[in-house]
């Protein structure tokens, strides 16, 4: 906010007004339209409006598409539905696949036990318990010692 | 200063410069370096690059499952403020499970598939990747639905923490959710509606996300932006959220219904009602220690939802967290660096070791 020369204070800014009425303005509006949509009466008229658009665009979509259809046939040109039938084929297929990747982890996994065990995850990080145990040193053995 | 440039044309120009970038551009999102480690159909599983040495990082990986009908890239919004950054650092091995865009020939997806088939295959995937047979899973919104059902149905599968944010799990209250009154059973036709699109789109889902709170998302949002068009950090921080709010994709149809039939219209999941191919998800099951995270201005998942399950779980160890804050600010707002990051990862922790 601008000061004015002789430092007696903020100057009279009249976007900072405007802006305050505006934002006040903005709040009871926010708070009043959270209550209308919450209200049956909002719900119902939404889904009136949806099923109008629905009744409306459905035909529509329905003949576009069957003109379509018809137009790719006659091209011989894979339509939408072949399209749909391969991408789902090829889902199958990642999952075969995901499988035997499966079975060639669980069979690395044997093959490569003894490096596996020597490649563990990082210890966890130190905790109040086991930086007193490292201050410590290691317990000493309960076996007895053999000569 | 807004009374200066009101008449400055030069400032006024580099003011519409700016809006006309943060509204016809996008902002550059997801830079967290990561690898991805295994995919299926339109679900990836990506790894985040470690940012710190192995000997200080945790043993116990973290997967990150967010909703099916958003980008997760919210979690990794933009460097210095992203949570995947922000775990990262703190040491913790960090997946995230993009489900990706489902196209027509996913209309038959449901949650099931989303649960017992891609979920536990990535699963199997990050234990091999990372040599381990414990993990962490954060869930957030419908992230949250698939993270609790798996949970729930695979309880012996090495599940660690379970972590729930912002979690739509208890319909019951059918007064405090807006949703559940939009897609009850005499306003909202759910057969008509994917007869005629296949899988939900994502201008209705959008839709349905702002009309909760019109007046601040249609209105008061471009407001804040024009009011701080000469602060380059807000200007960013918004370019950033606007660019993640408007890159919807639709929900797979089978999915959609099922959230609305199963659970806004009948609360089968925590009536014990819920079948998931053929197996009843029984929340009592899960045994994971359980943190669940509300935020207490969320209109999309009002906190009545998320709280009923802590009297459910058969969890020794488990901590309601309540947030002032809504539905994506808490995880992505400005306070989250303060707040909730650091509270999960001050529990995830010690329970990571």
């Amino acid at each position: 906010m601008a000061k004015d020369a002789t430092g007696n204070g903020a100057q009279f800014d009249p976007m900072g007004s405007l802006r305050q009425m505006r934002d006040g303005y903005l709040d009871v509006w926010a708070k009043a339209m959270v209550e209308t949509v919450n209200t049956e009466a909002y719900a119902k008229a939404t889904g009136s409006m949806m099923d109008a658009y629905l009744a409306v665009s459905s035909p529509f979509r329905d003949a576009v598409e069957k003109a379509m259809l018809q137009a790719l046939q006659q091209l011989s040109m894979p339509s939408r539905v072949d399209f749909i039938g391969l991408a789902e084929r090829l889902t199958n297929v990642e999952m075969r696949l995901d499988d035997m990747d499966a079975k060639l982890d669980r069979i690395e996994g044997m093959f490569s036990k003894p490096a596996t065990a020597a490649r563990r995850p990082a210890a966890a990080p130190p905790t109040p318990a086991n930086q007193e145990r490292v201050r410590r040193g290691p317990r000493p053995s309960r076996r007895k010692r053999t000569k | 200063m807004a009374d200066a440039s009101v008449i400055d044309p030069i400032a006024n120009m580099q003011r519409l410069t700016t809006l006309n970038k943060v509204l016809t551009s996008k902002a550059p999102i997801a830079q967290t370096p990561k690898q991805m480690v295994w995919a299926l159909n339109k679900a990836k599983l990506y790894r985040y690059v470690p940012m710190v040495l192995p000997e200080q990082r945790h043993p116990t990986p973290l997967l990150l499952v967010f909703a099916v009908m958003n980008r997760p890239y919210i979690i990794d919004l933009r460097p210095g403020h992203s949570y995947v950054e922000y775990m990262l650092k703190k040491g913790y091995d960090v997946y995230l499970l993009d489900w990706g865009c489902p196209g027509p020939e996913d209309k038959n997806m449901n949650f099931g598939d989303y649960t017992l088939e891609y979920l536990p295959r990535a699963i199997r995937k990050l234990k091999a990747v990372s040599r381990v047979e414990e993990f962490s899973m954060l869930g957030w919104c419908i992230g949250a639905i698939i993270a609790t059902s798996y949970a729930a149905l695979r309880p012996d599968d090495g599940l660690r923490n379970l972590i729930l944010l912002t979690a739509p799990l208890d319909f019951s209250d059918k007064e405090t959710i807006t949703f559940a009154r939009w897609t009850a059973e005499p306003n909202f036709d759910v057969d008509k509606v994917l007869q005629t699109f296949g899988n939900m789109p994502a201008e209705f889902i959008d839709y349905g996300a702002k009309a909760l709170k019109p007046v601040e998302n249609y209105v008061g949002n471009f407001l804040r932006l024009w009011d701080n068009l000469d602060d380059p950090k807000v200007v960013e921080a918004w370019h950033a959220m606007n660019t993640w709010v408007t890159d919807n994709i639709p929900m797979a149809g089978a999915t959609f219904r099922q959230l609305v039939v199963d659970l806004y219209r009948n609360d089968r999941l925590m009536k014990g009602e819920w079948v998931l191919r053929g197996e009843r998800v029984d929340v009592g099951k899960i045994r994971a220690n359980l943190l669940t995270v509300i935020a207490e201005g969320d209109h999309i998942t009002p906190p009545c939802q998320s709280r009923a399950i802590m009297g459910r779980v058969s969890s020794k160890d488990k901590e309601l967290f309540s947030i002032p804050g809504g539905h994506i600010g808490i995880m992505a707002g400005s306070g989250a660096a303060k707040v909730t990051w650091p509270h999960i990862e001050g529990w995830l922790g010690p329970r990571s070791g």
